[in-house]
C-alpha cells in the first residue's frame, strides 16, 4: 500500500443472494481528500460505506482503510475512523453534551481531555449555547453539525459522512459544508455520499456509481470535459421561440432547452461558436440576442453517465 | 473518572464507564420506565403476597340437620370450630344443599341423616354424608378432609370407649406425630413472597433489556455504537449493569416488604441470597439481550421475552411443585434458571441453607449467566459484523 | 349502495375501513400472528400437565428405627401409594440438611418399640419430620398422613380379631369434577388469563408503535372519528381473540376432557365481552404510554399477575383479606373466570351468569369510552 493512500479498495464486491449490490469496486482516496460519492438511491454507496467501516463483511475484494484491512482487523478500522449515518442516530432523550461524552468514551477518551475536547468541538460546531439542550429538541441543521462533531469527537484520520445533509435547508447546508472543508484543511480525509450534486462540487475528487458499479472517477472538472464535452451556451432575448425550433434541427446542436426566460443550448464545440448560435437565433424573429459560454455541471455529467455509461459519447436521441 | 496525573484507566474501562453513564441516564430520564422498574413490583407483591394463600379456609359450607337432636347440633358445631369450614346456610335436603352446589352459593355441603343420635346412641354404624363442588380440588380435598379428620377422631373415641365398657382391650391405633419445620402454622406468603420475587425479576428485566436494545437497533442508534471501537462484550455488560442494581433494589425492597408485611423469615446468611441474585440476574438479563440479537423490532423482542418467561415461570416450581409434574417436564426444570434462584431463596430465607448446601444452585446459575452472556455477545457480533 | 350513504352506515364503512387495514398490518407480521395463536396452546398444554396441585412423589426417608414386621409395613403404607417417592438416606438428626438441600421433603421416623406398643393395642407412634416451607404440599401430606394412621390401625385391629366396623363413617360425593383433575379447574381460569394478557399486550404494542412511527397522527389528519378509529382498530383483535377462545376450548376438551355442559353460545358471549375489555384496556394503556416499552411494562403488569393470581383462578376469592376481594371486583377476568366455570362444568344457563356478563359489559364500555376520551385530549 502506498502511504500516500487513506483508503484503498480492490475489486469490493458485496453480494445479497442473487443480487449485486456493489459490484467490483476499486479505488483510492488520498489523505486529506474530501471525496464525493454519488449515485441515485439504491445505486450502492450506503452498502460501500457499511463494508469501509467494518459494519457489513465484503463478498469479495478487499479494503484497506487508514491502513487496516476492514476484514481483518475492523477494531483498528473502527478506531481511525469517525462515522455519521444517513439517519440521525445519535440519542435524542439524552442532553448534547452527554451524546459527545458517551461517544467520546466509547472510542477511550476520559477526564479531562474528553471535557477539553468536547467544549472544542461544541465550539467548532457552534453549539455552546445548546450543549444542555435536550438533543432531540434541536432543530434539523444543528442535529447534524452535533452528529458530524461527534464523528470527528476522536480525531480520526478518515470521517464517513452518508448521505449527511439529506433533508437540511440550503443555509444549513452551506455552513455544514464549511466544516467539513475545515476538516480536510485540517487534515482528515473526508468519504462523503450525496445525491445534492452541487455539494460534489466543493469535493476534490467523485466516484459515480451507476448500479453498483464505479463508473466514473475524477476531479469535478476532469468530469466535466471528458462527460460533457459539448459548448454550453446560455442564450438571452426576446422571441427567441421561433429560432429555437430551427436550431434544434440543425446538425450538431445537441439541446435546446427553455431556461428562464432565455434558452440553454448545448452544441458540438467543433461545429458551433457562440457567435454562430447568437446569429442564427437572431435571424429566425430573436431580438436582442445575448450568447454567454457557461460550464457544464455536475448534473449534466451524471444525466450523462447515467445515460451512456460511456463517456464523449451522444445518447440517442 | 478523574483527571489525576496517575495511570490512565484501561480503554475498556473507560468504554464500559461511558456506557454505564450512559444507560443511566436515560433510564433516569423516563420517569415512567423508573417507576416500573422500582415500584410496580414493589406494589405486585404487596398485593400479590396477600392474594395468593393457598390456605383453604373458610369454605361456605351448607348444612343439612335432618335429625336435629342434641347430638347433632354439637358435631355439626364442632365440625365448623376450626375454620377450615364456614357456616353459608341451611338446607332441608341433600338435594336442597345440592342446588345450593349449582347456585355457587357452597362449596360444601354436610348432611346429617335422620336419627343419627339415636344410632349412635345405640351403637348402630351412623353415616354422616358430605357433597363437594370439585371444580377446585384443592379446595374440596381440604373440605373433605377436615370432616373426615373431625369424624375420623370421633369415631375412634367412641369405639375405645366402647370397648372399654364392654371390658375388652383397646383396639389398635397409630399415630403419626407431624413434627413441621420452618413454617409450622403452614402459613403461604412466607413461601411466596419470595417465589414472586423471582417471577418479578425476571419480568421486569428480560423484556426491558430485549426491548432496549431492539429499540436502540430501530432508532440506528446501536449502528452508530458498533462503529466505534467498543467490544461487544463491554458494551453488553455495560448495558447490563445498571439493571443489575435495579434488580437489586428490587429484591432489597422485597425482602424488606416480605418481613416486615408477611413475616417472611430470614434465618440465613444474606450473603448467600445477594450472590444468588447476582448471579440470577445475570441469566435473566443474558436472555433479554440473546433475545434482542434475535429480533428485528421491538414487538418481537416483546413476543420473544414473553414466550420464555412465561412457561420458565411455570416451569420453576414457584407455584407447584416440581416433584408433581409429570417425567419429561422434571427435565425441562432441569435448564431453567428460575428454578435454581427460587430454590436458593427459599431454602436460604425460610431454611437457613448456606453456600454448603446451595452451591449447586449457585453453580448451575453461574453456568447459565455465563453461557447465556457469551451467546448474546457472539450472536450481537456475527449480526454486527 | 345505498347504506354507505345512511349515517350509520358511513360509520360502519369507515370501522370496517380501518379495520381492514390493521388485518393487512397484522398479516404483514405473520410471525406475531403466529405467536399470538401458537402461544395460548402452548401455555395451555404446559399448564395443564404441569400445574397440578395434587400431592404427587413427594420424596420421602424413611427411618426404620424398629425393623419389625409392623414398621414395615407402616413404612410401606406410606411408599406404596403414588403420593410418596422413597428415597433413601433417612436420618432424622440430618433433618434439617436434608431439608435445605432438598434431599428429601419428609422423613418418616418409626422409633423403636413401635410393632411392641402396636401389638399391646397401645397407641403406636411414628413420627414424620415434614418440610413445611411450602404449606400447600404440607397440608396434603398431612391429612394424607392422617388417612394412612387411621387405616393402618383399623387393619392392625382387624389383624387381632377385633374387627368391627366403625360406629362412625362419612361418605363423600363429589359434583362437577369427582375424579379432582386440576386441569379441569384450570383450563377455564387459563382461558381467561391467556386472552386477557395476549389481547392487552398485542393492541398495547401495536398501538404504542403507531404513535412511535408516527402513522397515528396521519390517521387523525383523515375524517375519520376517534371511535371509528378505536372500533376500527379492535375489531380485528377481537376476531384473533375468538379463534384464541376457540383453541382453548378444543384442546381443553380434547386434550384434558374438560366438559362443556352448558350453551357454547354463551361461552362465545362471555369471551366476546371480556376481550372487549381487554381490549380497551390495552388501547387505553397504549394511549397513556406513548412508547413501546412503557406500554409492554404497564400492560404486563395490569394484565398478567392480576388475571392469573386476583381472578380465581388459581386461589379462590373468598380466601383473600377483605381490601383484594374489593379490588378482585374490577379485574375482568374474575367474571370470565365465574361464568366459564358455571357455563362448562356446571352447565348453568344465562340466568345464573347474567351478573358475570353485566360486570363484563360495563367494564368494556368503561374503558372503551376512557380510551376514546383520552384518544381527544392528546390530539387536541
Amino acid at each position: 500500500m502506498s502511504p500516500g493512500w487513506s483508503i484503498e479498495a480492490e475489486g469490493l464486491t458485496r453480494r445479497f443472494g442473487d443480487f449485486v449490490a456493489v459490484d467490483d469496486v476499486s479505488f483510492q482516496v488520498e489523505k486529506g481528500e474530501v471525496f464525493g460519492y454519488l449515485g441515485a438511491n439504491g445505486a450502492g454507496k450506503s452498502t460501500t460505506i457499511r463494508m469501509l467501516i467494518a459494519l457489513l463483511a465484503p463478498s469479495s475484494g478487499r479494503a484497506l482503510v487508514a491502513g487496516h484491512d476492514v476484514a481483518t482487523a475492523p477494531e483498528a478500522v473502527r478506531s481511525a475512523i469517525g462515522y455519521m449515518s444517513q439517519k440521525f442516530s445519535l440519542y435524542l432523550d439524552l442532553p448534547v453534551r452527554e451524546n459527545l461524552r458517551f461517544f467520546g468514551g466509547a472510542y477511550g477518551l476520559w477526564g479531562t481531555g474528553l471535557a477539553r475536547r468536547a467544549e472544542e468541538v461544541l465550539e467548532l460546531t457552534g453549539l455552546r449555547d445548546q450543549a444542555d439542550e435536550i438533543t432531540g429538541s434541536l432543530p434539523g441543521g444543528m442535529r447534524q453539525r452535533l452528529a458530524l462533531g461527534s464523528a470527528v469527537l476522536h480525531r480520526p484520520s478518515i470521517v464517513f459522512l452518508d448521505e449527511p445533509t439529506a433533508g437540511v435547508d440550503p443555509e444549513a447546508r452551506r455552513s455544514f459544508w464549511r466544516l467539513i472543508r475545515d476538516l480536510a484543511r485540517g487534515g482528515t480525509t473526508v468519504f462523503v455520499t450525496t445525491h445534492y450534486l452541487d455539494e460534489a462540487e466543493y469535493c476534490r475528487r467523485i466516484g459515480l456509481m451507476v448500479d453498483g458499479r464505479l463508473v466514473a472517477l475524477d476531479t469535478p472538472a476532469a468530469l466535466k470535459r471528458t462527460w460533457v464535452p459539448d459548448r454550453v451556451l446560455l442564450v438571452r432575448g426576446r422571441n427567441l421561440a421561433g429560432g429555437a425550433e430551427a436550431l434544434r434541427a440543425q446538425d450538431g446542436v445537441r439541446a435546446v432547452e427553455p431556461f428562464g426566460a432565455g434558452l440553454h443550448v448545448r452544441v458540438a464545440p467543433e461545429r458551433w461558436t457562440a457567435d454562430q448560435v447568437g446569429r442564427a437565433l437572431a435571424g429566425r424573429g430573436g431580438e436582442g440576442v445575448a450568447v454567454e459560454e457557461s460550464e457544464p455541471t455536475l448534473e449534466d455529467v451524471f444525466l450523462a453517465v447515467v445515460g451512456r455509461g460511456q463517456p464523449g459519447t451522444e445518447a440517442a436521441p | 473518572m478523574s483527571a489525576g496525573a496517575g495511570r490512565p484507566p484501561s480503554r475498556a474501562r473507560i468504554q464500559y464507564a461511558a456506557v454505564v453513564r450512559k444507560e443511566v441516564l436515560q433510564t433516569l430520564r423516563d420517569r415512567r420506565v423508573m417507576f416500573m422498574l422500582l415500584f410496580a413490583p414493589f406494589i405486585q407483591t404487596i398485593v400479590l403476597g396477600f392474594a395468593v394463600d393457598f390456605d383453604v379456609d373458610r369454605v361456605p359450607t351448607v348444612v343439612a340437620d335432618q335429625d336435629r337432636s342434641v347430638e347433632s347440633r354439637l358435631h355439626l358445631r364442632r365440625v365448623l370450630a376450626d375454620g377450615t369450614l364456614r357456616r353459608a346456610g341451611e338446607a332441608s335436603s341433600a338435594e336442597e344443599g345440592a342446588a345450593a352446589l349449582d347456585r355457587g352459593e357452597a362449596a360444601a355441603v354436610i348432611v346429617v341423616p335422620p336419627r343419627f343420635g339415636a344410632d349412635l346412641d345405640a351403637g348402630r354404624p351412623a353415616q354422616v354424608q358430605v357433597i363437594l363442588d370439585g371444580t377446585d380440588p384443592n379446595r374440596s380435598n381440604t373440605a373433605a378432609g377436615a370432616v373426615s379428620r373431625y369424624f375420623g377422631e370421633e369415631s375412634i373415641r367412641r369405639a375405645e370407649s366402647r370397648a372399654r365398657a364392654a371390658g375388652l382391650p383397646a383396639p389398635a391405633r397409630v399415630e403419626v406425630v407431624p413434627r413441621l419445620y420452618y413454617n409450622p402454622g403452614l402459613k403461604s406468603p412466607p413461601y411466596i413472597v419470595p417465589g414472586i420475587a423471582a417471577m418479578l425479576l425476571v419480568v421486569v428485566t428480560t423484556i426491558v433489556t430485549a426491548m432496549g436494545l431492539s429499540r436502540e437497533r430501530e432508532q440506528g442508534t446501536l449502528e452508530q455504537v458498533a462503529v466505534t471501537p467498543i467490544p461487544a462484550t463491554v458494551l453488553l455488560a455495560g448495558k447490563m449493569t445498571p439493571f443489575v442494581f435495579i434488580g437489586f433494589f428490587d429484591v432489597l425492597l422485597l425482602t424488606v416488604a416480605g418481613t416486615w408485611i408477611f413475616g417472611v423469615p430470614l434465618r440465613g446468611n444474606l450473603a448467600v441470597m445477594a450472590v444468588a441474585t447476582l448471579l440470577y440476574l445475570l441469566s435473566t438479563l443474558g436472555v433479554g439481550l440473546l433475545i434482542s440479537t434475535m429480533s428485528s423490532n421491538q414487538q418481537q423482542s416483546f413476543l420473544g421475552g414473553f414466550l420464555f418467561t412465561m412457561p420458565a415461570m411455570l416451569l420453576s416450581g414457584i407455584m407447584t411443585p416440581i416433584d408433581s409434574m409429570p417425567g419429561w417436564m422434571q427435565v425441562v426444570t432441569v435448564v431453567n434458571p428460575l428454578r435454581y434462584f427460587q430454590e436458593v431463596a427459599r431454602a436460604n430465607m425460610l431454611k437457613g441453607a448456606g453456600f454448603g448446601d446451595t452451591w449447586p444452585q449457585l453453580v448451575a446459575l453461574a453456568l447459565f449467566g455465563a453461557v447465556l452472556f457469551g451467546l448474546a455477545t457472539w450472536r450481537f457480533n456475527r449480526r454486527a459484523a | 349502495m345505498s347504506l354507505a350513504r345512511t349515517r350509520p352506515g358511513r360509520f360502519v364503512a369507515r370501522v370496517l375501513a380501518i379495520s381492514w387495514k390493521e388485518i393487512l398490518h397484522i398479516q404483514r407480521d405473520p410471525r406475531t400472528l403466529a405467536l399470538a395463536l401458537v402461544m395460548p396452546v402452548v401455555m395451555l398444554l404446559l399448564f395443564g400437565y404441569g400445574v397440578s396441585f395434587d400431592v404427587d412423589h413427594v420424596p420421602l426417608a424413611v427411618s426404620d428405627q424398629d425393623r419389625t414386621e409392623a414398621s414395615r409395613r407402616l413404612a410401606l403404607a406410606f411408599t406404596e401409594i403414588g403420593e410418596f417417592s422413597p428415597v433413601g438416606g433417612g436420618d432424622a438428626d440430618r433433618a434439617d440438611t436434608l431439608f435445605r438441600r432438598h434431599a428429601t421433603r419428609a422423613i418418616l421416623v418409626i422409633p423403636d418399640g413401635y410393632g411392641k406398643d402396636l401389638a399391646r393395642g397401645g397407641p403406636a407412634r411414628a413420627e414424620l419430620l415434614l418440610d413445611a416451607a411450602d404449606p400447600v404440599t404440607a397440608n396434603q401430606v398431612l391429612t394424607k398422613a392422617d388417612a394412612i394412621a387411621l387405616a393402618e390401625g383399623r387393619r392392625a385391629a382387624g389383624a387381632a380379631g377385633l374387627h368391627a366396623s366403625p360406629p362412625l363413617q362419612v361418605k363423600v360425593s363429589t359434583r362437577y369434577n369427582p375424579e379432582a383433575r386440576s386441569a379441569v379447574y384450570i383450563v377455564p381460569g387459563l382461558a381467561a388469563y391467556l386472552m386477557a394478557i395476549t389481547a392487552v399486550l398485542l393492541t398495547a404494542l401495536t398501538v404504542a408503535g403507531e404513535w412511535e412511527r408516527g402513522s397515528m397522527e396521519q390517521l387523525f389528519a383523515s375524517p375519520v372519528s376517534r371511535l371509528e378509529i378505536v372500533l376500527g382498530k379492535l375489531l380485528p383483535y377481537l376476531g384473533i381473540g375468538l379463534v384464541q377462545l376457540l383453541l382453548i376450548l378444543g384442546v381443553g376438551t380434547n386434550v384434558f376432557d374438560v366438559p362443556i355442559l352448558g350453551s357454547p353460545l354463551l361461552v362465545i358471549l362471555a369471551g366476546l365481552l371480556f376481550l372487549a375489555g381487554m381490549l380497551g384496556q390495552g388501547l387505553f394503556i397504549s394511549v397513556v404510554a406513548r412508547n413501546q416499552l412503557v406500554a409492554t411494562q404497564a400492560g404486563a403488569l395490569s394484565s398478567l399477575l392480576p388475571s392469573l393470581l386476583l381472578s380465581g383462578m388459581l386461589v379462590p376469592i373468598d380466601n383473600m383479606p377483605v381490601p383484594l376481594q374489593v379490588l378482585s371486583r374490577v379485574i375482568p377476568a374474575r367474571y370470565l373466570v365465574d361464568a366459564l366455570r358455571q357455563i362448562l362444568l356446571k352447565g348453568n344457563g344465562f340466568a345464573s351468569v347474567r351478573g358475570d356478563l353485566l360486570a363484563m359489559l360495563i367494564f368494556a364500555v368503561a374503558i372503551v369510552a376512557l380510551a376514546t376520551r383520552r384518544f381527544r385530549r392528546r390530539i387536541a
